[in-house]
């Protein structure tokens, strides 16, 4: 049967069923969500003397949940007109919406015998057929299967989302004993194409797979910290990106999701794990319960394992909690040796490797956490899972780990991390130590552009399922580079189509990259059919090497800089002018020069999470990669005979004058980096690649014809200048700028204007890049400009100066 | 000399601009509206004897361009032998068409004119559809193009007007506005508007409501805590917030001029005239002191002083400038504005100066009085004023 999902019914509009419900609007579905009446009129529907039968009334609670999601930051929208998809109700008079729902999803407060009462009323309402979900996090799902007629029972499935789900990659498809396996395997492909989750199959077992070991790795670091006498301060530094966690990385994310939720979590598992080896860890230490009684809870409560303080200045300031003492005192700076020495490494993999072997405090902690880790995953298996890989998974997309348990332990080694866990006291089950005495040494391994995990069951390995016809760069690496320089990489994707990928920090662009890209449109040209450029960093690029710029700036070395600046141009130009298509598939940011080439690709296939923009105002200069000549070129383009051309300038050039970032790749298209009609929108993450390679050669195959080099720019000239001028001058009169920002804002007006030439004068794009570069050089002749660069460079910061 | 005066006068209500009752109601049609109006009133008054309708905006492109003026005319009399003519001195168009009418009519050119203004700011963005400033003087003298609402910080800033009496002044407009409208002050004035509004119901089934629009929209209860919430929207850290400046509007106003000799001809009683009507120039970066130079001029010209002066029509742009004019030109401010201004009743930029007319010649009837001062600040730093004389 072909499911289609148009409509969804997400019963609960609470912190996740309200972001739930964006989530489905934001893929374009129409989504009714719904929630109890409220008791009573409160004092602000009696002030303006609201009825107590009236919709505002009987809707409040769902109108103002859904309210209150929409205005958090980050955003659960993709767009904000998408909430529009969103239909809100109650319980009590709108549950017949249900009926023409293709699934409906229960969000409810987690009592079983209120998500029975749920169920019944939703069985009066459903159509045979549509799936029915729930999203619990610690009831089991078969329990909420009693008294359900047979058809329910055959649609009814557990669909655990993380939070924020627009953001959280995982999606835990939970069946029962009755579910059809169709719609598994229907939830597990939606989750993952349309939804652009992590679908991960779990079990049905008390908090699932990544809450079970996420809980366990959090409750073990609270035991450990006691026992190893660390700081709050140490361990964040230690459990954050250095290893390829979130920033937030463990007291900092306990005081976001709020101790209660956490202390909930492990009390739930204390009690239904009576087997669980390591149940003693989920017994809280007497610091955690202290915390819990003086309601220091986190975030929500203002104050847990940090607090925002402010000083007579009023300037805030961060304090951190002493888990000896329980007082709040000034963060200590953290200083580790293994710290020091793994900096320089970029690569995750390598740098892990090397926090394992320190010899100071840090490399015992991180021995004796991981050696807990990998026996308690080790040991899991086969109750949450029968396949080790999902536990990876589900721990990656749910908790932002970079890398699983069961990666990281490949890394060191399966013997080292044996020897690591049975140093802690910890008993390896008998799987593992059958895998070693056979000789395999790996959990996981890369042939032919396909990654295979180690099952368990045949005792040898296997594909991940699903990821048969998806494109990987990591498993492609190995056995398909074509060439490489310290900054960037060739990957032979098959089919005719090359990646270039970039692994320089944040991923910027500099004489490494540039080589790159010409290098591949090099060998694209010579003996192939398409370029993608993608890559798996966490961002696709932060911009342009700013400290190069700086130091050529400072040193007034203009030739050099104006050789630099030209080579970038002429290298977009390239990207646009090659032979071939040219496929550009930016996720996460894509920032100045990093914008700068996707505006010059074919086609852009942008993952949903881009967050895009021309920023360069921020360090005192204008886009010089070609930026604001595309802005010249797309407004000339966009604008039809009749058009009132100086309004359309102006969005132009506030979108590079106030630094816009798209905060979605929809939002992209409404700023003008993207095009309708020519680049497009993918949700899945996984399958982003695959897409991507796809496109370029659906271009290649349908026959490519590069564009060819035109005088095609009608530029505004003396027309725009006007407003240029008097706008900024309003600007800084309104004290809404700076004099250096004035500056700036003329230089860019002067270049999207075409210069001052007469009205509506036909130009090259060659004419408006040298006009830009030269606007570009002078400003990075400009004191307060290089003291913008030199901010950014040193302190991170925008200065506005 | 053939004396000209002011036989009646009428405007509409103010409606707010892309939300009120005249949002989807056209400028030419809404002062189409109000010329009828006026000649219903005079059925001796053959309208082919009307020599010209002049009328004032602000903004004279798309709806209100193509020499809208002309357009009224023939809307509004349904003949073609009375020409029109758009005028534009921004917020004083209103009272400049007047002047015109009153001094053609004094030397002798014509002896009947309708003189009047009209605005649709539902219609058009602020300032016109396409700005396009000339480039040198952008670069040399910006200050030339500023926003007005840029010229009100300037004005609070060098005449020391504090955010604190900005409000009490914008709560003091409105509370003396719905006075107003709750004893009925307004009902001399207005010419009540029927509006069709043509939409689709849930069903997408055409539907067509009328409705009158015949009461101000603008005032509300406000009061300064309200008001001192309000961010500033001109510039970062000013004072000028859109509590405190005047409200785009939607509205039209008209006055009937004619020579003392067909006064008497058609046996009809004159109301007022205009004594005088004086424009100056001022820095167009303080444009909103204009008044200050204007309001003496004017009184010089009528051979008035101060003192004569029984009542003050000063357009509230904002009132940062109102309050410097006040202080500057040493108004009374007991005489100012009786019935609010544009910060609660709205301020429909080419139809201001005829709406102003209008309500200063009911209010002074109503006392019994017999000068007023109609005067207004005007963009790119001018000022207006005009001398109302009652008959």
């Amino acid at each position: 049967m072909n499911r289609h999902i148009r409509k969804v019914a997400i019963l609960g509009s609470g912190v996740m069923g309200s972001r739930i419900a964006c989530h489905f609007a934001n893929i374009g579905c129409k989504v009714v969500l719904l929630d109890i009446v409220p008791r009573e009129l409160n004092e602000a529907e009696q002030k303006k003397g609201v009825s107590a039968d009236s919709k505002a009334h009987r809707n409040r609670i769902v109108n103002d949940a859904l309210q209150f999601a929409l205005k958090s930051n980050p955003s659960p929208i993709y767009r904000k007109s998408f909430a529009s998809r969103i239909q809100t109700g109650n319980f009590e008079d709108d549950m017949e919406l249900i009926a023409d729902c293709d699934w409906v999803m229960e969000v409810v407060i987690e009592r079983l015998d209120i998500k029975q009462q749920v169920f019944e009323n939703v069985e009066k309402h459903r159509k045979e057929g549509t799936l029915i979900t729930s999203n619990t996090s610690g009831i089991p799902i078969h329990m909420m299967l009693e008294g359900r007629s047979e058809d329910f029972q055959k649609h009814f499935c557990g669909t655990h989302f993380f939070n924020p789900p627009r953001y959280l990659q995982l999606l835990e498809i939970i069946p029962t004993p009755k579910t059809d396996p169709a719609i598994v395997d229907f939830l597990m492909d939606y989750g993952q194409r349309m939804l652009g989750k992590k679908t991960v199959l779990c079990k049905d077992t008390p908090a699932f797979i990544a809450n079970r070991v996420g809980v366990y790795a959090i409750m073990s670091l609270f035991h450990a910290v006691q026992e190893m006498g660390m700081t709050v301060e140490e361990v964040d530094k230690l459990t954050g990106p250095v290893m390829g966690r979130p920033k937030s990385a463990t007291f900092r994310t306990c005081d976001v999701v709020g101790l209660d939720t956490l202390v909930h979590v492990a009390n739930g598992l204390k009690e239904n794990c009576p087997d669980d080896e390591e149940k003693d860890l989920f017994e809280l230490p007497e610091y955690i319960s202290k915390m819990v009684e003086n309601n220091w809870l986190g975030s929500k409560s203002g104050q847990g394992f940090y607090k925002k303080v402010k000083d007579e200045n009023g300037k805030s300031n961060i304090l951190v909690l002493d888990l000896e003492s329980l007082d709040y005192r000034e963060k200590q700076k953290v200083k580790f040796p293994t710290l020091e020495m793994t900096k320089p490494i970029e690569d995750l993999k390598q740098r892990t490797k090397m926090l394992f072997m320190g010899m100071d405090k840090a490399g015992e902690f991180y021995r004796k956490v991981f050696g807990g880790l990998f026996a308690y995953v080790a040991n899991r298996i086969p109750e949450i899972s029968d396949d080790l890989y999902k536990v990876d998974d589900a721990l990656k997309a749910g908790f932002g780990w970079e890398l699983g348990p069961f990666e990281t332990w490949d890394l060191i080694g399966i013997s080292k991390g044996i020897e690591l866990a049975e140093k802690e006291g910890k008993t390896i089950p008998s799987w593992i130590t059958d895998m070693k005495d056979a000789g395999i040494s790996s959990f996981y391994k890369f042939e032919n552009g396909q990654q295979f995990y180690y099952d368990i069951e045949s005792k040898g390995y296997k594909i991940v399922p699903g990821s048969e016809d998806r494109v990987s760069l990591e498993a492609l690496r190995e056995g398909n580079t074509l060439w490489k320089n310290d900054d960037t990489t060739i990957v032979d994707l098959g089919d005719g189509i090359l990646n270039l990928e970039f692994h320089t920090k944040m991923n910027t662009i500099g004489g490494g990259v540039i080589q790159g890209i010409n290098k591949a449109l090099d060998l694209a040209e010579a003996s192939h059919k398409g370029l993608v450029i993608s890559n798996n960093g966490q961002n696709f690029s932060a911009g342009a090497n700013v400290g190069m710029i700086f130091m050529m700036a400072v040193e007034q070395d203009f030739d050099e800089l104006n050789f630099a600046v030209k080579t970038f141009q002429d290298t977009m130009m390239r990207v646009r002018y090659s032979n071939i298509p040219v496929v550009v598939a930016p996720h996460n940011m894509a920032l100045g020069g990093g914008c700068e080439l996707a505006l010059h690709a074919d086609k852009v296939v942008a993952h949903t999470e881009l967050y895009m923009g021309l920023v360069e105002f921020g360090v005192g200069l204008i886009p010089g990669g070609g930026g604001t000549k595309e802005f010249a070129k797309r407004l000339s383009d966009e604008l039809h005979s009749g058009d009132i051309k100086i309004n359309r300038m102006r969005d132009r050039f506030l979108t590079i004058g106030q630094a816009k970032v798209s905060t979605s790749a929809y939002e992209a298209f409404d700023l003008g980096y993207l095009r309708e009609g020519t680049d497009e929108v993918i949700v899945s993450r996984e399958l982003h690649l695959t897409r991507a390679k796809q496109a370029c050669l659906e271009l290649a195959d349908k026959g490519y014809v590069s564009p060819k080099r035109e005088k095609n720019v009608t530029v505004m000239g003396q027309e725009g200048l006007g407003i240029v001028y008097v706008g900024a001058n309003s600007m800084l009169s309104g004290n809404y700028m700076s004099e250096h920002d004035r500056v700036i804002s003329e230089k860019l007006g002067f270049v999207l204007c075409g210069g001052d030439l007469s009205e509506n004068t036909v130009v090259s794009e060659q004419y408006l890049l040298d006009l830009e570069r030269k606007a570009f050089l002078e400003l990075c002749s400009e004191r307060k400009t290089l003291e913008r660069l030199e901010s950014i460079i040193k302190t991170g910061r925008v200065l506005r100066n | 000399m053939n004396r000209a005066y002011i036989v009646t006068g009428y405007r509409t209500a103010v409606g707010k601009a892309n939300k009120g009752g005249f949002r989807f109601y056209r400028p030419d049609d809404l002062a189409a509206d109000v010329v009828k109006h006026i000649m219903n009133e005079i059925p001796q008054l053959d309208k082919e004897r009307v020599d010209d309708v002049i009328v004032g905006n602000a903004t004279p492109e798309a709806e209100q361009g193509l020499n809208v003026g002309r357009m009224i005319s023939l809307m509004g009399l349904d003949t073609v032998k009375v020409p029109g003519m758009t005028v534009n001195r921004y917020c004083s168009s209103g009272l400049e068409t007047i002047a015109i009418a009153t001094a053609k009519i004094e030397a002798g050119m014509a002896d009947c004119i309708l003189a009047g203004g009209v605005e649709s700011m539902s219609t058009m963005a602020m300032g016109g559809w396409r700005i396009v400033p000339n480039p040198k003087v952008g670069k040399e003298n910006p200050n030339w193009y500023w926003g007005m609402g840029l010229t009100a910080e300037a004005v609070a800033n060098e005449y020391g007007v504090s955010r604190e009496d900005q409000d009490a002044f914008a709560v003091k407009s409105h509370e003396k506005a719905i006075a107003a409208i709750n004893s009925g002050r307004f009902k001399d004035d207005i010419v009540p508007i029927e509006v069709k509004h043509i939409f689709l119901d849930e069903n997408e089934k055409r539907q067509e409501k009328t409705y009158t629009v015949d009461t101000d929209e603008g005032p509300r209860a406000s009061t300064t805590e309200g008001l001192a919430r309000l961010r500033p929207v001109f510039a970062a850290n000013g004072s000028v917030t859109a509590g405190n400046s005047s409200q785009t509007s939607d509205g039209a106003a008209f006055c009937l001029v004619m020579s003392e000799k067909m006064v008497k001809e058609l046996g009809l009683e004159p109301i007022a005239r205009l004594a005088s009507y004086s424009v100056v120039g001022v820095e167009p970066r303080i444009m909103g002191i204009g008044p200050v130079d204007a309001i003496p001029k004017a009184l010089k010209a009528a051979g008035r002083n101060m003192n004569d002066i029984n009542l003050f029509e000063l357009n509230e742009a904002f009132a940062s400038q109102s309050l410097a004019v006040i202080r500057k030109a040493e108004l009374n401010p007991d005489i100012v504005n009786v019935n609010g201004g544009a910060i609660s009743l709205g301020h429909p930029l080419g139809c201001t100066g005829a709406k102003l007319t209008v309500q200063i010649m009911n209010e002074l009837k109503k006392r019994n009085e017999k000068y007023g001062v109609v005067t207004m600040c005007v963009g790119t730093g001018q000022g207006a004023a005009g001398v109302i004389e009652m008959i």
